[in-house]
């Protein structure tokens, strides 16, 4: 029995990694024509269309990024800065309230996730926290502009660590902590914290995700070109090309005929946009793997 | 209630309350206090009176969400996406985690997991860009190389209805199937490998193994993620509603959400308190019925309920 | 249940302490103008004349510049506006994609921006009272720009007799022209000189597409517009791509576009294109624009509307169109409504603490080469440099991209076009000929009428919505209009197009009689 069992295992890795292999073939199809595509000559692209096996390739599109190479590289600067920093602080106080709405003998427990909850679901808009956060706590132009708005407390994290916590450690780790005489802070910081390491993970990549990704805090919070992120220079250019996408934006503007980066810029921007991820990712995920699929030590 | 519990339950909360502390300040300013912005679904806004200073207008906001012939398409294409992102959305995540799991290898592992996370990094305009490379008519890949190949007439894809709601849910899929499926990896490796363990020694094959212990042990993480997914059900993901479809109106009748209605219906507009008024009736749908889906599951599995 | 109960009452508390809580913490808001104000007026004490402070908000398409470079610029402007008008101002630049909205958010929040720039939303700003009724005070401001832009233009940004604000001055008779290859043309031998309207192209484009089957005759300007355009049409405030009731003609009369056999004409010229292959089959739905299509070589012709005259759009467009010898021929004739007008409007926010310096500093902008030039373009030798003869060009080995500062994109949005240094390779004489075509353009018979919409809001959501709808399709062909015009216009009836008309009529009835 047992070896057959055994037998079982290793046939069921290899058709995970068979089906794996497939699945990651076909998510990754899509992206490598946003690479090719970034590389094709751009009347190639407009005659022919997008294809894998492109006639003529060209650089022109990178050549168009690095002239602004200066700019690129200080908003590459401010977005690592600021989705190391966010999700640190983030991942942090999410875990500080997600551990109490855990406890069961915590009194507050439904007030409290119900609170959190409340806020997933209704917001007042982006006008009345424009006004919170610009002017009674001043943060525009800063770089906590980027950081402090919207992202650090999301309801959704805060429901994955706390599921974390009732599913998958023991009540029983606490109360011989407790016994012990330690207090709660100490059980949360020394105890609660390292056990909670495959969801605090994966909080950690969402959370690395948003930040890396947002665009809105930048739009609505900086003047100041200096401290834009990546994306901030990418939608600019994006959205003014989606802007004239709109007819009567152009008829509105009449005589202008903008000469804005064509179809293989706009791929190339995309590529900027993730290749640092790529880059950074696998030495982050050495981590990252390690807390999810190895799991936390059991109690 | 055990004794045991009762005792602990009066030992203080304050110190749990204190840990919390951090994230109920950050929620209260960043969240509650802005609240007060739901103010504007019920005003005629006006510049010079502010916020607070435009005359109420009772109800007459919301009317433009109503009183329209389009009012059911929205409602429904809402819902039903929203519905079959929760059920194949989720099938999917986990499927994908349990084979990730089953790898074993760690550089199996983080190989395919940073493949299925890449297309999360690419905006919706850019996939716009991708799908519309694949199915536009004169060019698209699809037409011009799967197509030919079969000898199969080309598809006027974005004036065809009938494969889109199939398109949306593959693209919504190939987005977000890898970072979903992260979190029940995280579940699965939170169960105790005792149990499996054990089950391997009484010759519980795999697939037993599976269904009988890993899918059963997701049921809280299941249960909670479908929750709060209700609780946005009115709501819908306004780039793969607009930008992927590239705003066809002949596909309408299968692409139009609530969000894209309202976006479109206020470009010309660009009326503040109607656009307050879609977001709050968006919200309150969403809390009614997840109130009831709570209230459900309170009874059935008090432990699993969010609150 | 007790539980529910209890939830529902800490809901209710929590959203009444903190609704209370928010007047409070708002309130900073709407009293920091006022502060920022007292520290302008901070240095009256040392100079005689106080300085004030105004915010310049603009629209630009180029890169958004630091804010120490902005600095640079806002000095050398306030050198010329403190002598000048006793004014200094900050300059705000906003990506345009985003622009209506981050001004009406920093307006929402009690920010200071005093000038600001309609995007085709006049009336929307008026309504909602975003912007300053200047009626009175435009005479001691801003004279020079009033007798600049003319009382008919002026009236163009009216409402009930009141004047809000100052359009754009820049070439806006925006002539129907065709924009072909040259070269293909010569080499078939095709005389566009005989091609004088719409239907004229439909016999040059059968001779291309025989000519070279592979190709496309027809591109599309952008997403869903062939460039059909209607001729002497007033779309009454109303987008042009999203008409509802407009006038046809020299009468009074609201219609219904949509029904009018113009429109009709123009759906089955599109299907007979289309069905002919004529025209790009993805036009309702492309990401490309004209002008990357025709740099393709695979289409030979497009049709948009221009301000310049046909030599010089040729010309103009040869770069960005893949560099083919182009020509260009005009098919219609220009035609001006108030939204034709007003659309680029400057206003001076209602929240404006110092309306008098706003407006006088937004009288420099259309009048004040130097303010302009500083606006556009930036500093001189650094931003760009100027020849002798007066053209502007970027430094050497720099452009666009490049420069520190630089909005020369939105030339076409900022004050006054025509004082501005124009571009190395520009035709200068097609300047006047442009600012003639202003004046000789034909109008409308309601020009200064100024349709408001907050009557009949949600009609409008409504229609616009079956027009997203229905509207791309008809006018690139690809659905037949024989079938589909009826279906559209019972859905638009049945959204409330016919209340819209009504209340249009009756504005504009109203509007007519006060004249």
């Amino acid at each position: 029995m047992k070896r057959h069992s055994r037998d079982d295992g290793a046939s069921f890795r290899l058709g995970s990694t068979i089906i794996l292999s497939v699945l990651a073939f076909l998510i990754l199809l899509p992206v490598v024509l946003v690479v090719i595509s970034s590389i094709t000559d751009e009347n190639v692209l407009i005659s022919s269309g997008y294809t894998y096996f492109p006639s003529k390739l060209s650089l022109d599109s990178y050549y168009y990024m690095i002239k602004q190479s200066e700019m690129i590289l200080r908003a590459y600067g401010v977005t690592i800065t600021v989705t190391c920093v966010g999700t640190i602080i983030s991942v942090l106080i999410t875990t500080m309230l997600a551990y109490p709405m855990s406890r069961p003998t915590f009194r507050y427990r439904n007030m409290l996730a119900f609170f959190v909850f409340f806020t997933m679901l209704f917001n007042g808009g982006i006008v009345a926290s424009y006004i919170m956060w610009s002017r009674v706590f001043q943060i525009k132009d800063t770089i906590w502009a980027l950081i402090v708005p919207n992202y650090l407390v999301t309801a959704f994290n805060v429901f994955l660590v706390r599921n974390y916590y009732v599913t998958s450690v023991p009540l029983s780790i606490i109360e011989s902590a407790q016994i012990d005489g330690a207090s709660e802070l100490r059980i949360f910081f020394k105890i609660m914290l390292p056990l909670a390491i495959p969801s605090v993970a994966t909080i950690s990549l969402f959370t690395g995700l948003i930040y890396w990704n947002d665009w809105i805090n930048g739009l609505y919070y900086l003047t100041d070109a200096k401290l834009y992120g990546i994306q901030n220079l990418l939608i600019r250019i994006m959205n003014n090309i989606q802007f004239l996408k709109v007819s009567s934006n152009v008829s509105l503007l009449g005589t202008m005929s903008v000469d804005l980066p064509g179809t293989s810029v706009r791929m190339a921007m995309a590529v900027i946009g993730i290749l640092p991820i790529v880059i950074i990712y696998p030495f982050v995920q050495k981590h990252f793997i390690k807390g999810v699929v190895l799991g936390a030590v059991k109690g | 209630m055990t004794k045991k519990k009762k005792k602990q339950q009066r030992a203080s909360s304050a110190p749990l309350l204190l840990i919390a502390a951090p994230g109920i300040l950050y929620l209260l300013i960043n969240n509650y206090v802005p609240m007060f912005g739901v103010f504007l679904a019920f005003k005629d806004f006006n510049y010079r009176k502010g916020i607070f200073g435009s005359d109420w207008n009772g109800l007459d906001n919301f009317r433009f969400l109503f009183k329209t012939h389009d009012a059911w398409v929205m409602t429904r294409n809402t819902l039903l996406y929203n519905l079959a992102f929760i059920i194949i959305g989720t099938v999917a995540a986990i499927f994908v985690a349990v084979l990730m799991y089953e790898l074993g290898q760690r550089s199996r592992v983080k190989f395919f997991q940073s493949i299925m996370l890449l297309p999360n990094l690419l905006s919706w305009v850019v996939i716009g860009f991708i799908v519309y490379a694949f199915l536009n008519a004169d060019t698209g890949f699809i037409n011009n190389t799967v197509l030919k190949a079969l000898h199969i007439e080309p598809i006027s894809w974005y004036s065809t209805t009938k494969p889109w709601p199939f398109i949306l849910i593959v693209t919504y899929l190939w987005k977000y199937v890898g970072v979903n499926s992260i979190i029940y990896m995280a579940s699965i490796s939170g169960i105790d490998k005792g149990i499996f363990e054990a089950a391997q020694l009484d010759g519980a094959t795999k697939m037993q193994q599976i269904f009988r212990i890993t899918l059963p042990m997701l049921k809280p993480t299941i249960i909670i993620l479908t929750l709060m997914a209700i609780g946005r059900i009115f709501y819908s993901d306004f780039g793969l509603f607009y930008q992927v479809p590239q705003q066809s109106g002949r596909l309408f009748e299968v692409t139009q959400t609530i969000d894209t209605y309202v976006y479109h219906g206020l470009m010309e507009l660009k009326d503040i308190g109607m656009s307050a008024a879609a977001a709050l009736y968006q919200s309150v749908v969403g809390f009614l019925l997840v109130l009831g889906a709570n209230a459900l599951v309170r009874k059935v599995d008090r432990e699993n309920a969010l609150f | 249940m007790k539980l529910t109960k209890r939830l529902l009452v800490f809901a209710m508390v929590a959203i009444m302490a903190f609704g209370a809580f928010a007047c409070k913490a708002a309130e900073p808001a709407t009293t920091a103008p006022a502060v920022s104000g007292d520290s302008a007026a901070a240095p009256a004490a040392e100079e005689p004349k106080a300085i004030e402070k105004v915010v310049y908000a603009y629209a630009t398409f180029n890169n958004i510049p630091t804010e120490e470079t902005l600095t640079t610029v806002e000095e050398a402007i306030n050198a010329i506006t403190r002598d000048k008008i006793g004014v200094e101002v900050e300059l705000k630049p906003i990506v345009i994609w985003d622009y209506s909205s981050t001004v009406s958010l920093a307006l929402q929040g009690g920010e200071q921006i005093d000038v600001f720039q309609s995007l085709g939303d006049l009336s929307t700003a008026i309504s909602t009272d975003m912007c300053l009724d200047i009626t009175d005070i435009i005479d001691t401001c801003a004279p020079e720009s009033k007798a600049l832009i003319g009382e008919n233009w002026l009236a163009a940004c009216t409402s009930g007799g009141r004047l809000y604000g100052l359009p754009t001055f820049k070439p806006i008779a925006l002539t129907q022209m065709v924009v072909y290859r040259q070269d293909i043309a010569d080499e078939l031998g095709i005389d566009m000189s005989k091609v004088n309207s719409v239907s004229d192209v439909t016999a040059v484009l059968e001779q291309v597409k025989a000519a070279y089957p592979d190709m496309t005759p027809v591109a599309a300007v952008n997403q869903g517009n062939l460039g059909l355009s209607p001729q002497n049409v007033d779309y009454l405030t109303d987008s042009m791509y999203a008409p509802k009731g407009v006038l046809m003609g020299d009468e009074l009369t609201v219609v219904d576009y949509f029904a009018s056999p113009e429109f009709a004409n123009i759906c089955n010229l599109a299907r007979d294109w289309y069905t002919k292959g004529l025209v790009m089959k993805d036009a309702a739905t492309t990401s490309s624009t004209a002008a990357e299509l025709m740099a393709s070589g695979n289409y030979f012709c497009y049709i948009a509307s221009y301000s310049y005259p046909e030599a010089d759009t040729a010309a103009s467009l040869e770069a960005q169109c893949g560099g083919f010898d182009l020509g260009a021929k005009t098919i219609g004739s220009a035609f001006l409504d108030t939204s034709s007008i007003n659309a680029l409007t400057w206003m001076v926010s209602s929240t404006s603490e110092a309306p008098e310096a706003a407006l006088k500093f937004l009288n420099l902008t259309f009048t004040d080469p130097d303010v302009t030039n500083l606006i556009i373009y930036g500093l001189k030798d650094r931003d760009y440099v100027l020849s002798d003869d007066g053209f502007m060009s970027y430094p050497e080995g720099q452009d666009a991209t490049t420069v520190p500062y630089t909005s020369q994109l939105s030339c076409g949005t900022l004050g006054n076009f025509f004082i501005m240094y124009p571009m190395a390779g520009t035709n200068v004489e097609s300047l006047a000929w442009e600012l003639e075509q202003n004046q000789s353009a034909k109008t409308s018979v309601a020009m200064g009428f100024t349709f408001d919409n907050s009557a009949v809001k949600t009609e409008y959501t409504a229609v616009t919505n079956v027009i997203e709808q229905y509207l791309y399709g008809l006018v690139c062909g690809s659905v037949d209009p024989t079938t589909e015009i009826p279906v559209f216009l019972e859905r638009l009836a049945d959204a409330g197009m016919g209340t819209i008309i009504a209340e249009k009529q009756a504005q504009l009835d109203a509007w007519a009689a006060g004249k």
